[in-house]
């Protein structure tokens, strides 16, 4: 039993080596272990091409007494993304996938179970999968909200790039730069409306401490996304200031909207019209301020100084 | 051939009944790769067999000798791999090797109480309904209080089950719990039945670990979770030879002091050390199939709990 073990040991170990993969924790493995033993997984068309595969890798390892157990890892005709079969790797799914199955499917259910790995479950379970599936993410929910996250600000993305899209072929009129901006936050913030019942708990969840890097890379992401689109090529100061600015109106119109009972959440559009109003105008009132703060020392100044001579005239006189 | 007349032998001489003999002689020729009895050499029937005894003596005083081993921290083990499954109303555990109910117990206790939560999330939000609505809604719960939720204990030792049993008795549990006599190498069950399979101390005391693994990924459904818990290798090396020390010094003495028995306590901690390290059991258990396996040092690796799905 021991020299079997180290003989599959071997093996293994010269197998990841192949795959240039490190004999470390798997989830640091890259997702290249299709996964071929559930018939969820698989699209029926293409059952019967695995099958000969299958069987070909238990030929293989039937002439090994000491190896009792086919290596799901098979070797060579492998139909993997490493392998020849370049039809058959669409068909397997990575493991990272069907996470992302799993956490969409639970969107569902979040507005009735919140937020939790309750939800989870119940995606696992419409997909036809076991309640313990849900056991593969974290028991807080995170991985739930940040895949929310992250997915409503590729969704942003992608309507920003078909807004540009048509105002470059000339199908809609660039819009000012206030109303781009208030439309972009808008278009994000009406995202959240399906769950804004729920949406505290995953403001909450966000702010665990072991979820904050994540939930500020989102974050920073998306509004570098809208002034991307906006037209900044700032690449001074300003880039900071303007992306701190609109990361402030964000946040804090997101905040008025989890407790705005209006129809169609009409106070937090108008209260967001008016942030945005005011980091405009903030500009030009930086530029006045400056100027009369120049004029003001300018008159010091001239005052100290015919203060100061006509002291001096008074002695010499 | 002589090894396969030997076990044959060793069985009669035993005070084995005549089913025991005649499975012998038909497993003579299966009995033959060799394989380690704590830090014996034996062949897999004998080890079968040893096991076996081992814990029919050890049985009814199972529980006492681990509260007394492990100082009680055995129970903390078994809590944290229970938090860790987080197991919701309606999961269908398999606990293998599962004897005195340990897992079992704690399973039903702690599905109960998510069960109680989700009821009193449910009935604050029902907050409008008329007084005919409300006790409907209370009749239906009442007889619900698992969610479904279900355990079935299985384990190859008769004395085992019977003390599980009891304690079940005792301690009132009586919904939601089986006891079956099986082998964790060959399960009496159908494919793709069980949320979550679960071995805690006893994947050490299966002869063939890799069949045992096989037989966990055939029995539990796509998306099922296997938890593994069991004594593992401790890397840090002054703490390994305290460990050493306590295992061998003092755990056979408190067997014989205990529960009479030096022999089996001296079979356990040698199969604490015979028994594969945490990397080379993630890989076996990957081997079986199982996605995502990954494995928790409790206490710097005197225990780990190794998890993989069924993908």
């Amino acid at each position: 039993a021991v020299a079997a073990a180290a003989a599959g040991g071997l093996r293994r170990a010269g197998w990841r080596l192949w795959r240039g993969r490190a004999a470390a924790r798997c989830q640091l493995c890259p997702p290249q272990r299709a996964l071929q033993a559930s018939a969820l997984l698989r699209r029926s068309s293409d059952q019967q091409q695995k099958e000969p595969f299958a069987s070909s890798s238990q030929q293989q390892f039937d002439s090994h007494p000491t190896h009792h157990q086919p290596e799901q890892e098979a070797q060579g005709p492998r139909p993997s993304y490493t392998g020849q079969g370049g039809q058959e790797s669409e068909d397997y799914e990575s493991e990272e996938q069907l996470q992302h199955r799993i956490l969409a499917a639970a969107l569902d259910f979040v507005p009735e179970h919140g937020w939790t790995a309750e939800a989870i479950a119940e995606g696992a379970k419409s997909l036809g999968l076991s309640v313990a599936a849900a056991g593969m993410f974290h028991s807080d929910g995170s991985e739930l909200v940040l895949h929310f996250v992250a997915e409503c600000n590729t969704r942003l993305a992608e309507l920003l790039e078909q807004e540009q899209k048509r105002v470059q072929l000339g199908e809609a009129e660039k819009k000012p730069t206030d109303q781009f901006l208030r439309e972009a936050v808008e278009a994000r913030l009406r995202m959240l409306i399906p769950y804004i019942e729920k949406w505290p708990q995953a403001l909450s969840i966000l702010l665990l401490p072991h979820n904050i890097p994540s939930s500020l890379n989102l974050l920073s992401t998306m509004i570098d996304d809208i002034l991307h689109y906006a037209g900044d090529q700032s690449t001074d100061f300003n880039w900071y200031t303007r992306r701190a600015v609109l990361t402030g109106i964000y946040n804090t119109t997101e905040l008025v909207m989890m407790q705005d009972s209006s129809p169609d959440f009409e106070d937090t559009w108008r209260f967001l019209e008016n942030r945005v109003t005011d980091a405009m105008n903030m500009k030009d009132t930086a530029q006045q301020v400056q100027s009369t703060g120049e004029a003001v020392v300018q008159g010091l100044m001239g005052a100290a100084v015919t203060v100061s001579n006509t002291d001096t005239c008074r002695v010499v006189r | 051939a002589a090894a396969g007349l030997c076990p044959c032998r060793v069985l009669l001489s035993r005070r084995g009944g005549a089913l025991r003999v005649l499975r012998g002689s038909m497993q003579g020729l299966a009995a033959g790769p060799e394989t380690h009895f704590g830090f014996q050499t034996v062949t897999e029937a004998e080890r079968r067999e040893k096991i076996y005894q081992v814990f029919e003596s050890v049985a009814k005083k199972y529980d006492i000798m681990n509260d007394s081993m492990t100082l009680g921290i055995h129970r903390v083990w078994k809590d944290i791999l229970m938090h860790k499954m987080n197991p919701s109303p309606g999961t269908l555990l398999l606990d293998v090797a599962g004897g005195t109910g340990d897992i079992a117990f704690r399973f039903l206790n702690y599905v109960r109480s998510v069960r109680e939560r989700q009821l009193q999330l449910k009935l604050r939000r029902h907050q409008n309904l008329s007084w005919q609505e409300i006790s409907e809604s209370y009749q239906e719960d009442k007889f619900n209080s698992l969610g479904d939720s279900q355990v079935v204990v299985c384990d190859i030792n008769k004395e085992m089950l019977k003390v599980g049993k009891q304690k079940a008795q005792h301690l009132g549990y009586s919904e939601g719990l089986s006891w079956v006599l099986g082998n964790a190498e060959e399960l009496p069950f159908d494919d793709d039945k069980f949320d979550v399979y679960t071995i805690a101390f006893g994947i050490r005391n299966v002869t063939r670990i890799d069949l045992a693994l096989q037989e966990a990924y055939r029995v539990l459904k796509p998306g099922g979770r296997f938890l593994c818990l069991e004594f593992s290798h401790v890397s840090n090396p002054l703490l390994s030879r305290l460990y050493d020390l306590y295992s061998f010094q003092v755990i056979p003495v408190l067997g014989e002091v205990i529960a009479g028995d030096w022999k089996s306590y001296q079979y356990l901690v040698e199969s604490i050390r015979r028994f594969p390290p945490q990397e080379e059991l993630k890989a076996m258990i990957e081997d079986a199939g199982f996605f995502k396996v990954d494995y928790q040092n409790l206490n710097s690796g005197i225990v780990a709990i190794h998890s993989g799905f069924k993908l």
